[in-house]
């Protein structure tokens, strides 16, 4: 759930309460204002009236006269009444409506005066709103709030979310597409958040930090090869001067023989860890347009005389196929492959090389990998112990593959394991 | 023939010059750019081994002034750092060959031997050594004046010998030689060992002496 979604949740409740309360109380406090106020009228009107019957006291047949009146009028009631003591009474009555037809609630106000010393009782009566029809209205305009209100809130986070959120949004995406060993910084977008500053400087400095630190660390690698480089020369070149001495006995032969293996693991490998260096360092960028069938069966012959003396048969079916690449990088990916693909099969094995739309298939028989098919293509990971392998060549070509944008699969069946990379 | 070698890694310069006066090679050893500077304007070598990166300057920029004063000496570049644009650019300014680090010394000796044949002969050439003679740019070969066909790689193979002859080349320096990168699988195959095979008895069989000799498993000597 958005964290915008998450507030406007908790907003969108928090109205509805207050609003379902905003209801009773409403009517609660709007019935007693409007008792109030015509309790106030009642008084007022029962004041004058009295004041009024006073003044007309001189007549002699008031008496009459009140009686008459009490049935012209509609509002006010003057009954005789035998109780002496003076007092009034509010009262709230439902009373029939002979216009609406129904039921309408009244207020009353119920006086003992006393009129020529005879005790009267007068009651005033005023309409008062219908309770229903005040809910109703009430209800009706505490709904058009709600939907006012959580419209407007709907409305406010979509807009919020697409203008306040977007340099977060811009920083979080900018993110998710940052690649260490690619040279894009990020750039976020400037805002007048402070929260969004503060982050966008906090990973511009955290990735600004990790790549310096990536880059120190592959510059120590390909530091490390080419000084390397000069110590294997000097040791090669001592062991070739060596082999010269007069009178080399056959344990002494056999001892240059083993260091000069040993010489030349270290030279592969490190070979091998300066090119992963160098493509790590993109410095294979020139591209022209390659002829990958002439360039595979060009491989492919030189190895053949290695693969005939081990009895391996090397197939190849190679259609017509030209691509963009860079020469270095083609060449390097295809001897690992075919490299591979040589070392890892029987004797009396098969390779078989296969090349049609776009995609370059390397098949030899063996036996299972023992390792898992993630490892392979890691650094250093060797199946079996050939001395002489630098468990670096799937590695390299696992780089190339991903440097180049090429896809490769890897799958094992009936005694076969396949390579294919797709350019 | 008098060769010039700019190294700053004095073992190095030890190890190739013991290596290189075996073949009655003259070896002068200049440790910096500006030794070198002062030496190829004095003298003139057969050939120039140039190391790129040395401690006062970059060796490109002594391939620049040999160029600016119409010096021919034949020029092989070392250089550790192997990178790409290094080799274009001294090729560019003339170089003969390059030569990455690490390498064995037969290879180095079999590179100076055709730099300096191809600056003496001007390209037209022939390599003998006693019944042998090669002609290098027919590719072919003569035994007492009879010529034997030899493969592809037979015929590499016996240029590098008879350019090293009278030493011991290890079995890993012929596979480099012939296959490159591709040498890394050897330890499956002994392919090294057929090729000699062949060649030993194509050189034989056409009445030739057997100059191969094996020595214990480590490699070859070509000698009489």
């Amino acid at each position: 759930m958005r964290l915008l979604q998450v507030s406007l949740r908790s907003l969108l409740l928090y109205s509805l309460i207050l609003v379902l309360i905003s209801i009773p109380i409403s009517i609660f406090s709007i019935r007693q204002i409007i008792n109030e106020e015509a309790d106030e009228s009642l008084a007022l009107h029962t004041n004058q009236f009295i004041k009024h019957i006073k003044s007309y006291e001189y007549l002699e047949d008031l008496e009459m006269d009140l009686k008459i009146w009490d049935q012209l009028s509609y509002d006010i009631v003057l009954t005789p009444s035998d109780k002496m003591s003076v007092g009034q009474r509010y009262e709230t009555v439902s009373m029939y409506d002979s216009i609406e037809h129904e039921l309408h609630p009244f207020r009353t106000l119920s006086s003992t005066i006393i009129i020529k010393d005879k005790p009267y009782l007068l009651t005033i009566k005023m309409s008062l709103v219908d309770n229903d029809e005040l809910v109703m209205a009430l209800g009706i305009v505490q709904v058009i709030l709600i939907v006012l209100l959580a419209a407007g809130l709907l409305l406010l986070n979509r807009s919020l979310s697409q203008k306040l959120w977007k340099p977060f949004y811009n920083t979080l995406n900018q993110l998710k597409a940052y690649e260490l060993d690619k040279n894009e910084s990020i750039q976020p977008e400037k805002t007048n958040i402070v929260e969004f500053d503060d982050l966008n400087k906090t990973v511009s400095h955290l990735t600004d930090r990790n790549r310096k630190v990536y880059l120190e660390q592959k510059e120590f690698i390909e530091n490390a090869s080419h000084e390397l480089q000069t110590p294997l020369s000097i040791f090669q070149s001592k062991l070739d001067n060596l082999m010269q001495i007069p009178g080399l006995t056959e344990a002494g032969a056999a001892t240059i023989l083993d260091l000069e293996e040993t010489a030349q693991r270290m030279a592969r490998l490190n070979k091998n860890l300066l090119l992963l260096s160098k493509i790590d360092n993109d410095q294979f960028n020139e591209i022209e347009e390659i002829d990958l069938s002439a360039l595979a069966n060009k491989l492919l012959s030189n190895l053949r005389p290695m693969a005939d003396t081990d009895n391996i048969s090397i197939q190849a079916s190679i259609s017509p196929l030209s691509i963009k690449a860079n020469p270095t990088l083609l060449e390097v990916l295809l001897t690992n492959l075919f490299h591979n693909a040589i070392r890892h099969t029987n004797a009396n094995g098969k390779v078989n090389v296969n090349v049609s739309d776009k995609i370059l298939t390397v098949t030899n028989t063996g036996n299972p990998l023992k390792m898992s098919t993630e490892k392979m293509f890691e650094r250093f990971s060797k199946e079996g112990n050939s001395e002489n392998s630098s468990g670096l060549g799937l590695a390299i070509v696992k780089k190339v593959c991903d440097t180049c944008r090429y896809k490769i699969a890897y799958n094992f069946q009936d005694g076969v394991h396949s390579f294919s990379v797709t350019f | 023939m008098k060769i010039l070698i700019i190294e700053d890694e004095k073992q190095l310069v030890k190890s190739v010059t013991q290596f290189l006066r075996q073949e009655s090679y003259v070896c002068e050893v200049a440790y910096t750019a500006s030794e070198a500077n002062e030496k190829i304007l004095l003298f003139d070598y057969d050939c120039i081994l140039l190391d790129i990166s040395l401690p006062d300057g970059n060796g490109l920029k002594i391939l620049e002034k040999l160029r600016e004063n119409h010096k021919t000496d034949g020029v092989i570049m070392i250089t550790a750092k192997g990178s790409f644009d290094d080799r274009i650019a001294g090729l560019n300014l003339g170089a003969d060959d390059y030569l990455p680090k690490p390498f064995y010394l037969p290879e180095l000796s079999a590179r100076i031997s055709a730099v300096i044949r191809r600056k003496r002969f001007d390209g037209n050439n022939k390599i003998s050594f006693h019944e042998i003679e090669v002609d290098l740019l027919g590719k072919t070969v003569y035994v007492s004046g009879k010529e034997i066909e030899l493969t592809r790689k037979e015929y590499d193979l016996l240029i590098f010998l008879i350019a090293n002859k009278n030493r011991v080349v290890s079995k890993n320096a012929i596979a480099e030689h012939l296959s490159g990168d591709d040498a890394e699988l050897m330890d499956k195959f002994d392919f090294i060992y057929s090729h000699i095979k062949n060649l030993k008895k194509k050189l034989t069989e056409s009445g030739c002496e057997d100059y191969i000799k094996t020595i214990y498993g480590l490699g070859y000597k070509f000698t009489a």
